[in-house]
C-alpha cells in the first residue's frame, strides 16, 4: 500500500550478570547465543551471560 | 422530500415520450452483465491474483538470492554451488498412499527423514569443512526457499488453469485461499534474516525456557540433534529435553521420549511450545492445557502420544501464543519476556500434579536456533 509505514526491526541482546543480576542492553552481534557467557560484569566479579535476544520494531 | 411521487415509466425510460437512448442505457448493461458477468468478475479478480503472484515470484527470487549469497559469503565450496542449490529447490516429496492408513506414520517418518538426511549429506559433500551450525542454517534456508518456490508454482498453476479455461468458479477457491498463502509467504520471507544471523525465533520460546533450566547440568544425547539432562525440584526428579542448540533444528523429540521412557518411569510429561494464536487473541499470552503440544507433520506427536498412552503418563501442555509471522521471525520482546512466567507455570504444574520422589519429563518444543542449553 502507498501509505503503509515501513517497519524496521532491530535485534537487541540483553546481558545479565550471574552475580549481581545487573542487565545491559546492547545491539545484537553476530555469534550471540542465548545463555552464552560473554565478558566480566563491569560492576562486580561476576560473568555476564546472554539472557534474552529479541527484535524491537519501529515504524518509519 | 416526497419519495412516493415518481413515475416508474419515466424512471426506466419506458414511457411514450421516452428517449430510446435512455432505454439503451438501461438495457445494454443488463445484457452485458447477463452474458459477460463472470468474465468481468474473472478479469477484476485476475488483476488482484496477478499482483499477488508477482509478489510471490519476488519472494521466491529474494529467498534464492539470499541463500546463494549466504552460501558464497560464508562457506568455501569446491565448485560454484548455484546450480546444485537450484536443483535442491526443485526437490519434491511424494507422500505415502493413504487409502489404507494403517502403518502410515513410519512411512511418513521414513520419507521426511530420508529427505533431511539427503539434503544434509549433499550440502556437506559440496563443502566438507562446513560446521554443524552453518549446515543447519543452510538446510533451513533451503527449506524456506523451496517452500516459497512451491507456493509460487502452485498458485500460478491454479490461476493459469482457471484463466486458460475461462472458468470463474475455479478461481474462487484460489481467491479465498490467497490471503492465507500470502501471510505464510511473507512470514517465511521475513524469517530469512533471523536464520542467517543465527537469532532465536518466536518458535524457540519452548527451547529457551527449558534451555535455561538445563544450565549447569550435564547434557547427554537423547536422540539425533536432541539433548537431555537431569535436575531436581522440591524432591522430584526432573528430566529436561530439547533440540540441541544453537543449531537450527527441532530435534527428534519422539525418539528421545521413547528412549527416556525405556530407561525411566515418568509420572508426568510437561510440554512447552509456541502455538498459533487465533484472530483477536493477544500475542505472547500463555495458556495451559492437556495433550502433546508439538506441531510439524505429526510424526513426533504420534510417538509421544503412543508412549504416554502405553505407560499411562499424563501430558500437560503450556503454550505461548503468537502469529505465524512471529513464530518464524526474530523473537519479539513480548515473547522473550514471557520466559520467566512460563518457568513459574512449569514449577506450578510440577507441584500441582506430582508428589515428592516422582519423576517429570519437561520438553521444550520448537526450533532451537540461537538457544544454548
Amino acid at each position: 500500500m502507498i501509505f503503509a509505514k515501513k517497519k524496521i526491526t532491530t535485534p537487541y541482546t540483553i546481558e545479565q550478570c550471574n552475580s549481581c543480576h545487573k542487565e545491559i542492553k546492547r545491539k545484537f552481534k553476530q555469534g550471540d547465543c542465548l545463555f552464552l557467557e560473554t565478558v566480566k560484569c563491569p560492576s562486580c566479579e561476576g560473568m555476564l551471560f546472554i539472557e534474552k535476544i529479541f527484535g524491537e520494531t519501529i515504524g518509519h | 422530500m416526497d419519495l412516493t411521487n415518481f413515475d416508474l415509466d419515466e424512471l426506466f425510460g419506458f414511457g411514450d415520450d421516452s428517449n430510446p437512448l435512455m432505454m439503451l442505457i438501461w438495457i445494454i448493461p443488463i445484457i452485458i452483465f447477463v452474458f459477460y458477468g463472470q468474465r468481468i468478475q474473472l478479469y477484476v479478480t485476475s488483476n488482484d491474483i496477478k499482483k499477488n503472484i508477482a509478489k510471490l515470484n519476488d519472494y521466491r527470487g529474494e529467498s534464492k538470492t539470499e541463500l546463494i549469497n549466504f552460501v558464497k559469503n560464508n562457506l568455501t565450496f569446491k565448485a560454484d554451488p548455484t546450480k546444485k542449490i537450484e536443483t535442491f529447490l526443485d526437490y519434491f516429496s511424494i507422500m505415502p498412499v493413504d487409502m489404507d492408513p494403517n502403518g502410515i506414520i513410519p512411512k511418513i517418518q521414513h520419507f521426511v527423514r530420508s529427505r533431511e538426511d539427503y539434503t544434509r549429506e549433499h550440502v556437506r559433500s559440496l563443502c566438507p569443512q562446513i560446521n554443524d551450525l552453518d549446515l543447519s542454517k543452510v538446510q533451513t534456508l533451503l527449506e524456506i526457499a523451496s517452500t516459497l518456490q512451491l507456493l509460487h508454482k502452485v498458485t500460478r498453476h491454479l490461476f493459469l488453469t482457471a484463466k486458460k479455461q475461462n472458468n470463474f468458479p475455479l478461481i474462487l477457491p484460489l481467491q479465498m485461499m490467497l490471503p492465507f498463502i500470502m501471510e505464510q509467504a511473507e512470514a517465511l520471507k521475513d524469517a530469512i534474516p533471523a536464520f542467517k544471523a543465527g537469532q532465536p525465533v518466536g518458535d524457540g520460546i519452548g527451547p529457551m525456557v527449558v534451555g535455561k533450566m538445563m544450565l549447569n547440568t550435564i547434557k547427554k544425547e537423547g536422540a539425533f540433534q536432541t539433548v537431555y539432562s537431569e535436575s531436581e525440584f522440591e524432591q522430584r526428579k526432573i528430566y529436561l529435553l530439547k533440540a540441541q542448540g544453537p543449531f537450527s533444528t527441532v530435534g527428534r523429540l519422539g525418539d528421545a521420549v521413547k528412549n527416556l521412557c525405556s530407561q525411566q518411569k515418568f509420572d508426568a510429561i510437561i510440554m512447552i511450545d509456541a502455538a498459533l494464536k487465533m484472530e483477536g487473541e493477544d500475542s505472547a499470552t500463555i495458556a495451559r492445557g492437556f495433550g502433546a503440544a508439538i506441531g510439524g507433520i505429526g510424526v513426533e506427536r504420534f510417538h509421544i502420544e503412543e508412549i504416554a498412552t502405553q505407560k499411562n503418563i499424563p501430558i500437560f501442555a503450556i503454550i505461548i501464543k503468537q502469529s505465524a509471522k512471529e513464530a518464524v521471525g526474530l523473537m519479539t520482546k513480548e515473547i522473550a519476556e514471557t520466559a520467566d512466567e512460563v518457568l513459574a507455570q512449569i514449577y506450578d504444574t510440577i507441584k500441582d500434579n506430582t508428589k515428592e520422589e516422582q519423576s517429570v519429563l519437561i520438553i521444550g518444543v520448537g526450533n532451537t536456533m540461537g538457544v544454548l542449553q
